[in-house]
């Protein structure tokens, strides 16, 4: 069983998933290591790097959690933008509240 | 004083040729519409709006005020800067809603979110707020680019606040948006060249990383290298419980749209990108270099420390970064490092003048004087709004000496006693625009009662920081959360389309059903669901 999810349906992936949650904290987790890592490469390198290449391993967990899910909110989203941009537009305009 | 050769004059004075040039280039792009000249048609691939947020943020009050927290309090200073991680959650939560939302400002979504008259009030507050304190960001930026040039040169504040904003201004007015990514591309390469050589040329001064630890040992200070030297549980400089107060406000703000300042450039740039997936990576990632400048930056400063210790004056050792730079880096590398001093300054004035003129354009006068605009009059507009909000800076640079303390208050302010609205507007269905706009006005009062007053007159003792934050949160909900409940909820016809459009995460349920039940969007069987995942 894959650990996160590769095929979306643009029905599902409007929801709110695990995969959005566990997102979040690789992407936490990477800023951290990352400051810390880079920071520390001055001053303790083999811990700087140490850390560093932790922080760059949670951004591919990050982006292979949510990428896929990402692509398909797009693809189906981009379909639909025009009528929201000409519905936005009429409101500017008081032309519908 | 420094003293330029001509090889220095030459980078400098080639360099912000090229920049001009390149930004002005895209005048024919700018001017094709309102959309073109405030978000670049709504077209740009993730990386371009990521290293404008990376470039935006750089302005040249930070490296001081980097160098300030590094140098006094360590490496744990680096946690001041941490704020900015509220992109790694935002970037898959509010850059979502927001980026499909499609308002171009935060002003907009305000009514697209809310409804009836409590939506309009705030959207004019939001804008009107906004443009002024665009203009008092670049007076604040302004003025430590006039005391940058005074320490370099000698010249008057004055000087370097009027001359490099005007030179931005340059292409701002021509191409707008288009002009400020192009250039915010080129200045952020430059700008991260040029920190990384100064920092370690920084280091190797110092006595490269070996040196650096073995001098602090020296002297009896490692604790200079220990990002976790915390001061107590609630004692101290650096308690625990501030750092546990810093990463509450910054990670779980990422839901909430507005819980920093920040958020406010980093919307127009959502809305820049060309689908919901370049939107996020491009908040993630221009989050992601500002982290790693920080770091950039923090190790240098230990390496200033080391060469230069006991400086009490703030004001000196607020100095640090520009100081290695100027007095460290051998003759012909200090035109590159004025250059990209310039980039760093040009780069926030860009982005803060058009996105001034954003809400001065889109939200005053377009919605509320003429709705009907052509797009070629709302360029105009656009234009007249930027050099508007350029000689605003300039008034309110002029004043910066006397007022600081009273902008730090403003910009506190807007972080503590809002902080959860801006979250509860984005997750919670029933949380109404008059909620909302009491949680604004009671945040004024309250703040000037636990911040200035209340201390003042002894029924308080003066609170840190973080103590601040809490109460003011509590005494809002007190206050915002009753308003709610005597007040009818928003427009159910407004909240499903808005619903169906951005797909908010949190408490939508009865907003939900109501739109499945009108069929605009399918009702999930929960177990099929469950059955797909695993």
């Amino acid at each position: 069983m894959a650990l996160f999810r590769k095929d979306w349906t643009a029905h599902d992936a409007d929801n709110w998933t695990k995969e959005d949650f566990w997102a979040c904290v690789f992407s936490s987790l990477s800023y951290v290591l990352l400051m810390l890592g880079v920071a520390l490469c001055f001053l303790f390198p083999i811990w700087g790097i140490l850390t560093t290449l932790a922080g760059v391993v949670c951004v591919y967990l990050m982006y292979r959690a949510i990428d896929p899910k990402l692509r398909t909110i797009s693809a189906d989203y981009e379909a639909k933008q025009k009528a929201y941009l000409k519905e936005l537009d009429r409101i500017m305009k008081w032309e519908e509240q | 004083m420094v003293v330029f050769t001509f090889w220095d004059w030459l980078w400098l004075i080639l360099y912000i040729l090229v920049m001009v040039f390149s930004g002005v280039l895209f005048y024919a792009l700018g001017k094709r519409s309102s959309s073109d000249f405030f978000l670049a048609g709504r077209g740009l691939p993730w990386w371009l709006p990521a290293s404008s947020v990376y470039a935006t943020h750089t302005a040249t009050d930070t490296p001081m005020w980097m160098s300030g927290v590094i140098y006094r309090h360590g490496l744990t200073g680096i946690w001041y800067s941490f704020f900015a991680a509220w992109c790694a959650v935002s970037a898959y939560v509010s850059t979502r809603i927001f980026r499909r939302s499609l308002a171009y400002s935060q002003a907009e979504w305000q009514t697209l979110r809310f409804s009836g008259l409590g939506s309009e009030l705030l959207r004019g507050w939001i804008a009107g707020w906004q443009v002024f304190m665009n203009m008092m960001i670049l007076g604040w930026v302004g003025m430590a680019m006039g005391k940058v040039c005074h320490y370099a040169f000698g010249w008057d504040s004055w000087v370097g606040l009027v001359l490099f904003s005007s030179i931005c201004a340059i292409y701002v007015l021509a191409a707008g948006y288009w002009g400020v990514v192009i250039a915010d591309f080129q200045q952020g390469i430059v700008v991260f060249l040029g920190i990384l050589i100064v920092s370690i040329w920084g280091v190797y001064e110092a006595g490269g990383p070996a040196g650096i630890v073995a001098r602090l040992d020296q002297t009896g200070e490692t604790w200079r290298v220990n990002p976790f030297h915390f001061s107590g549980w609630f004692t101290g400089d650096f308690p625990v419980a501030w750092f546990i107060t810093m990463l509450f406000i910054a990670l779980l703000g990422g839901i909430g749209m507005g819980t920093t300042f920040d958020w406010y450039v980093e919307a127009q740039r959502i809305q820049s990108a060309k689908t919901v997936r370049d939107a996020s990576y491009s908040i993630w990632g221009g989050t992601a270099l500002v982290l790693t400048r920080n770091a950039l930056w923090a190790a240098c400063i230990i390496g200033f420390y080391v060469l230069t210790p006991g400086i009490e004056n703030v004001a000196d050792y607020e100095m640090a970064w520009f100081r290695v730079g100027f007095e460290k880096l051998p003759a012909g590398m200090v035109g590159f490092f004025f250059a990209t001093i310039v980039a760093i300054h040009l780069s926030t004035v860009a982005s803060i003048l058009n996105l001034g003129a954003l809400y001065a354009t889109r939200d005053l006068y377009q919605h509320y004087l003429n709705p009907h605009a052509s797009e070629k009059r709302l360029v105009w507009v656009g234009r007249f709004s930027t050099i508007l909000v350029l000689l605003g800076s300039f008034l309110y640079g002029s004043m910066m000496e006397n007022i600081t303390e009273w902008l730090i208050f403003a910009i506190w302010i807007m972080a503590a006693g809002i902080w959860l609205p801006n979250v509860l507007q984005v997750i919670w269905w029933r949380f109404n625009s008059w909620g909302y706009l009491s949680s604004w006005i009671a945040n004024l009062g309250l703040s000037w009662l636990v911040v200035w007053i209340l201390p003042k007159a002894g029924l308080l003792p003066v609170l840190p920081d973080y103590a601040q934050f809490w109460l003011l949160m509590l005494l809002g909900l007190l206050i915002y959360v009753p308003v709610t409940f005597m007040t009818p909820p928003d427009d159910m016809d407004h909240l499903v389309r808005y619903y169906v459009q951005s797909r908010p995460l949190g408490f939508w349920g009865p907003v939900r059903r109501e739109a499945e039940r009108r069929g605009l969007i399918s009702i999930i069987d929960k177990e099929e669901l469950h059955g797909a995942i695993s």
